[in-house]
């Protein structure tokens, strides 16, 4: 559904996006991870035919965005962080004033729309009297309108409270699940992230990273967690032994190739260090964010 | 598919308070004016130099002649104000709320949705300039008789013209204060095309217009008056010229919608090449 290749983008000399290539197939909940500035908006930008590319190529629905934006956007809703509309006017007119953009709509299907987001009843009243959750339903409503398969979502938890995000989690999913969309979502919020996508990319400073399944990221060789009641015995005595090869916040290890937790009990239960407890900890996408932009310097 | 797209294009113009802003600071301001001409003594200088001219004050102090003198200095001062602010707001504020980028994410082509847009604008400027024309009339006609016209002109110290001579003059000086309007709103909405605030569109239009406007008055550029787009802005008083000047008329109202024309273009080109961020 969306491809990108050696996409390149430039303000005033500056690299916003370097060399950035990915590819988002049908049905998938992909999720676009970086840091402020470091070029996820850019990039969707540039999918949506707002930015232009310095070079490479954006294809969305099979369509080159730059030649054919029309066909491209054809069948693509979008959200962007912060839902603004025509304040002055109504739900409905604001959105019947989208749907022109896009092609005729019938009253029937804003109706649907505006039904299936929950928003039946307030749809007359002007969008200044819209509580930010309303706002955030109505902008779901004006991206649902074309009948879309491809669903590019920026940010879209940005000022929402727990409650909020619950629902706007469960809204992604029901999407994908009712609907059969795929979705294309740039987040800070990588719990969020975490219980969404099915693949993710991270970006820092306009580069890619890292791209692969969330799955391949929570099961890849992780740390282990140590408890004993000396850490930093235990952990000199298995790197003196070759059973580990790092350690980290006084609490986990991350394991040798070819040894095992039971390895570690036994060594450290030989040495007569107590073990209080041994186990795998699973890795979060936020340890792997963070192992990914964390400076070398700081690693452990 | 236009229609409907303009027809939204109004919605969002004609839904927002400031819109109305000049109807109604025209018709404040037209009020003022009426009562002045009535309760101060600039009817009775006014019935002086009618008759001082030989002709009889009482027939040509009218609707029309009031109209005129009402909408004067309106269409100098207040018009290029309020048609500029509705201009500059036309893209710039909707980037700057961040409509724009709403509307970018949608299949529609930037040249169509400015072309839309910029037909609003226009239709503003008609609709300012009807009601302007309108409102002097009808107020006007409360306090004074249907009579002749009696009417400045430039070029020509002034004009005395039958009531159906002068309500058919009045039709098309309204008709090139709509033009005049049009091109005010079409330089505001070039501005408006760039990157910056609405606020600084309307004001560079302003600029843009008074540099014309001082330049033009400044005798060493006399020779060059033609180059000054409000040296043509006048045809709505060399209408009102006995015998009207067709010819110059013309060529000045060709001139104006070319530089509408230009403006769009320069504006279209601008905002096409522009990436749309928040």
């Amino acid at each position: 559904m969306i491809e990108l290749r050696n996409v390149i983008k430039k303000f005033a000399g500056r690299i916003a996006v370097d060399d950035l290539s990915f590819t988002v197939p049908r049905g998938e909940i992909f999720g676009l991870l970086g840091h402020n500035g470091a070029g996820k908006s850019t990039a969707i930008g540039m999918m949506l035919g707002q930015v232009w590319p310095t070079g490479g190529e954006v294809k969305v629905c099979g369509h080159d965005v730059q030649s054919n934006r029309r066909a491209a956007l054809m069948q693509v809703g979008a959200i962007f962080e912060t839902p603004v509309f025509y304040d002055y006017l109504s739900g409905w007119r604001n959105l019947e004033i989208l749907s022109t953009y896009t092609a005729p709509t019938s009253k029937a299907r804003i109706r649907e729309v505006i039904e299936w987001v929950g928003l039946t009843g307030r749809e007359q009243s002007k969008v200044r009297t819209y509580s930010h959750g309303m706002r955030s339903r109505l902008a779901l409503a004006q991206a649902l309108l074309p009948k879309p398969e491809l669903l590019i979502l920026d940010e879209p938890g940005d000022g929402l409270d727990p409650e909020g995000i619950h629902e706007m989690r469960q809204t992604i999913l029901r999407l994908q699940r009712e609907l059969g969309l795929t979705i294309l979502l740039s987040s800070h919020l990588l719990n969020e992230v975490e219980q969404l996508c099915t693949r993710i990319a991270v970006l820092q400073k306009g580069k890619k990273v890292f791209e692969g399944n969330v799955a391949d990221v929570k099961a890849a060789r992780g740390r282990v967690a140590l408890k004993t009641n000396n850490f930093t015995a235990a952990a000199k005595l298995l790197r003196e032994r070759g059973l580990i090869i790092a350690m980290a916040e006084e609490r986990f290890i991350t394991l040798a190739d070819g040894h095992s937790t039971a390895d570690v009990t036994q060594a450290l239960v030989s040495a007569g260090i107590a073990v209080e407890g041994v186990w795998q900890h699973e890795q979060t996408v936020e340890d792997f964010y963070m192992s990914l932009i964390r400076p070398p310097a700081a690693k452990n | 598919m236009f229609l409907a797209q303009l027809k939204n294009e109004l919605w969002k113009l004609f839904g927002k308070k400031r819109t109305y802003i000049g109807f109604g600071a025209f018709l404040l301001a037209q009020t003022a004016m009426l009562c002045a001409f009535k309760y101060t003594k600039w009817q009775s200088d006014f019935e002086k130099l009618l008759n001082g001219n030989g002709y009889l004050a009482s027939e040509f102090i009218s609707v029309l002649t009031v109209s005129v003198v009402m909408l004067i200095p309106q269409i100098m001062l207040l018009m290029p104000l309020y048609a500029t602010l509705v201009g500059g707001d036309l893209v710039a504020k909707e980037a700057e709320d961040g409509t724009l980028r709403m509307i970018l994410s949608r299949p529609i082509s930037r040249v169509r949705l400015l072309f839309v847009k910029w037909s609003a604008g226009i239709i503003f400027a008609i609709a300012l300039v009807l009601a302007l024309g309108l409102t002097a009339m009808s107020f006007a006609s409360l306090l004074f008789p249907w009579k002749g016209m009696f009417v400045f002109a430039p070029g020509q110290a002034f004009s005395v013209l039958t009531a159906h001579e002068g309500l058919v003059r009045f039709i098309f000086s309204l008709l090139f204060m709509a033009v005049n309007a049009s091109v005010m709103v079409s330089v505001a909405f070039m501005f408006s095309c760039f990157n910056m605030k609405p606020a600084a569109a309307t004001i560079l239009a302003l600029s843009f217009l008074f540099l014309s406007m001082v330049m033009e008055n400044i005798p060493f550029f006399d020779r060059y008056e033609s180059w000054f787009i409000t040296h043509h802005f006048k045809c709505w008083l060399l209408i009102f010229r006995d015998p009207a000047p067709w010819s110059q008329i013309c060529q000045s109202e060709i001139i104006l919608f070319a530089v509408s024309a230009t403006a769009f273009v320069i504006g279209a080109l601008a905002f096409q090449v522009r990436d749309i961020k928040c």
